[in-house]
């Protein structure tokens, strides 16, 4: 227990750590950008047509925003505020960002976890069956499906599905809410809502996750199969699903459950576009909106930021779990 | 194979040639012979060499000048023209498109309305001249394919400026594949000296550059990628944003390739082979030129054939969103920049065409990578 305690310890730490370097280098890209807050914020007010006497209101501005202050005292203020949940208020907007993120952000996170999960639901069962049958046209047609799951990237996907959608269908398919819930307080009815549009970005995110998984999982069990143990086993009469599923699944489990973090980085990868596409409104379509439009580094460094801390958080989650279900990767500490 | 006996004494002779060709054959060979017994490599092996070759002679398989200058203001937002070689009026052995005519009035609601008109023949010529270009850069050429000198032919059709999409799309695949190799060979670069020093020096060096390494692949790329795009300077020309963009896409695809550098330095390092050299007095440089780099060629460039439709597929992500290159370079994501306005998705579905080509692309690179990977294997025929 005190093992299992010191484990879970280390890897917290380490996550921390990792947090702490995505920070620096999310906030040295902010730095870099041309131009900082308050030149894009009297930039923004100037198109508004107020007239500003530029340098003296620049220098204003900056000591307003704290701007004049080292880089290092800055990063410490954003980070300290980072892991509170405040990222300060967004550059043009004036916004607090955690505000106008709000549900936005768990939306996103909710899509793209259940396009996670869909994904595995698929991969895992279908993989199993690949790897344990010898059918040729089977194997080569999911070998087909993996490798068109990686050439046709979800937004080519989606855009192929919203052009048959178009033409056969006569529904673009498109967006989250019905008019009616898109500005209505949370209440089931708009969770039922949201189900109702939800499954096609879910689908779409999931489509290349799940290739890939389908991938992983065919090889690792491949692997495993032909192992001595599973040999072992069918001679002393397990047979069956009940010896795949007890042996060489079990084996093969690991380095599946570590790889969901991967996983969970490439749907966000491909969650802006498709986001625009679709035009769901949710942190993708933000992001987008963030970084083409307004130039809004401020919003733009929180998202980034909160997609690699879900992703730094998940990973922590997998090898917790991946603890619990094998002692040995408990047993080393650091691998 | 290592093993094959001589059943027959007259297959002896040559059996005997067959194993010694195998046994003195270059790492080269050996990976060729292997890579040419896949079918599915081989054909996606030979797609590429098209795909390439038609991207290299872009220019000259074009009927168009691919910019705004080619622009046919007679027929934008025009339908594909299939050459035909024979109608109700009879056959010709010359290929021939018809001629259009459009009108817009009252009567068509005010758009655009294109008429066939089936008497009118277009008749394809070969190597025909048109616009000027320069073959690889710097041979000027006017020559083309095809083309019809009487009227025109789209045989993908035209976007709204009038541009043609067959033009283009050849272009495009050019500047993919040139965006590509150059993201490739600057994370390549990247790689080799972040994994190589991780990789050599090992311990806590090791330690740290890996943490940074993991640190930044958890950073989901595209977002990052467009964090890093979106604050260019609007006023790059668009070579400038060109080579940027390939930069970025540089930048950010190393990490992986770098893991990959320092895991085959470590793994290789430790060899008893590499012991034996050092024992027989090989100077460290003799070592790292002699064994080590050949030990992992194969594999970094399977790699680096592997990252490449990532990067392709990167920057058409970024283009199609409006941040990567802009328009007088062609590229996929360029050239789908309109297309979800639901204009284009009921009536103009031939600007997809694209699609088709750079699908057919990544997959051959996907296909020739894993070809690649099995061939480049030693181990991979006990599996089999």
């Amino acid at each position: 227990m005190l093992q299992f305690a010191k484990f879970v310890l280390t890897r917290a730490v380490m996550a921390l750590i990792t947090l702490v370097i995505v920070s620096l280098v999310v906030f040295s890209l902010m730095e870099l950008v041309p131009g900082d807050c308050a030149e894009r914020y009297l930039a923004f007010k100037n198109t508004q047509g107020s007239s500003i006497q530029i340098a003296n209101e620049l220098a204003a501005e900056r000591v307003r925003l704290g701007l004049d202050r080292p880089f290092l005292t800055r990063w410490v203020s954003w980070i300290g505020g980072a892991f509170q949940g405040d990222f300060g208020d967004s550059c043009i907007l004036r916004v607090n960002i955690a505000q106008l993120l709000g549900s936005k952000f768990y939306i996103s996170l909710g899509l793209c976890l259940a396009s996670l999960a869909l994904a595995y639901a698929i991969a895992i069962p279908v993989g199993i069956i690949a790897a344990a049958s010898s059918n040729a046209f089977l194997n080569n047609g999911l070998r087909l499906f993996s490798y068109l799951g990686l050439a046709m990237p979800n937004f080519l996907l989606a855009l192929m599905i919203m052009l048959i959608g178009t033409v056969y269908f006569g529904e673009t398919l498109t967006g989250l809410f019905s008019n009616e819930y898109r500005d209505a307080p949370w209440s089931w009815d708009k969770f039922v809502d949201l189900l109702k549009h939800a499954w096609l970005p879910i689908f779409i995110l999931g489509w290349s996750a799940t290739a890939f998984a389908l991938q992983t999982v065919r090889a690792l069990m491949s692997d495993e199969i032909g192992k001595l143990y599973v040999t072992a086993a069918a001679a002393r009469g397990v047979s069956g699903g009940k010896l795949l599923w007890r042996y060489p699944a079990r084996h093969a489990l690991g380095p599946i459950v570590n790889s969901l973090g991967f996983d969970l980085n490439r749907i966000f990868n491909e969650l802006p576009i498709v986001a625009l596409i679709l035009t769901l409104t949710e942190a993708g379509a933000l992001l987008i909106e963030a970084l083409a439009r307004s130039n809004d580094q401020q919003l733009a460094g929180a998202i980034i930021f909160l997609l690699t801390a879900s992703i730094v958080t998940l990973n922590f989650f997998t090898d917790v779990l991946l603890a619990v279900l094998d002692p040995r990767v408990r047993k080393s500490i650091i691998r | 194979m290592t093993d094959q006996t001589a059943n027959t004494p007259h297959s002896l002779d040559a059996d005997q040639k067959a194993k010694e060709a195998y046994f003195t054959a270059s790492q080269g060979q050996l990976i060729w012979a292997r890579f040419k017994k896949q079918r599915a490599a081989m054909i996606a092996a030979c797609v590429l060499v098209f795909l390439m070759l038609s991207g290299i002679f872009a220019p000259f398989l074009s009927t168009y000048d691919p910019t705004i200058a080619g622009k046919n203001k007679d027929y934008t937002n025009g339908a594909p023209q299939f050459p035909k070689f024979c109608d109700d009026a009879g056959c010709s052995l010359r290929p021939f498109v018809y001629g259009v005519e459009r009108e817009r009035s009252m009567a068509t609601n005010f758009r655009w309305v294109t008429k066939v008109n089936t008497e009118d023949r277009k008749y394809i010529h070969f190597f025909v001249e048109g616009w000027e270009y320069k073959l690889f850069g710097f041979i000027p050429m006017d020559t083309h394919l095809f083309g019809a000198p009487e009227g025109f032919v789209h045989i993908f059709g035209t976007d709204q400026s009038g541009k043609d999409i067959y033009s283009r799309t050849l272009h495009a695949i050019w500047t993919s594949m040139k965006v590509g190799s150059i993201g490739v060979f600057i994370a390549f670069v990247l790689a080799l000296i972040i994994g190589g020093i991780s990789g050599y020096y090992g311990g806590w060096v090791d330690s740290i550059l890996q943490m940074i390494t993991d640190a930044v692949r958890t950073v989901p790329a595209i977002p990052l990628f467009m964090a890093v795009a979106a604050f260019m300077p609007p006023e790059l020309s668009a070579e400038a944003r060109f080579f940027y963009i390939s930069l970025i896409l540089g930048f950010i695809g190393w990490p992986t390739l770098a893991r990959r550098v320092r895991t085959h330095l470590l793994t290789e390092r430790n060899q008893e082979y590499v012991l034996a050299a050092q024992l027989c007095g090989a100077s460290s440089g003799h070592v790292i030129r002699r064994h080590l780099l050949p030990s992992f060629t194969s594999y970094i460039i399977v790699d680096l054939v592997i990252s490449f439709p990532y990067m392709v597929l990167s920057e058409t992500a970024l283009s199609f969103i409006g941040l990567g290159l802009k328009d007088p370079v062609n590229s996929l994501g360029v050239m789908l920049q309109n297309v979800t306005n639901a204009d284009v998705l009921l009536n103009y579905q031939w600007y997809f065409i694209p699609v088709i080509f750079f699908i057919a692309l990544v997959m051959a690179f996907v296909f020739v990578g894993d070809g690649l990977r099995d061939a480049a294997d030693p181990y991979s025929d006990n599996n089999k």
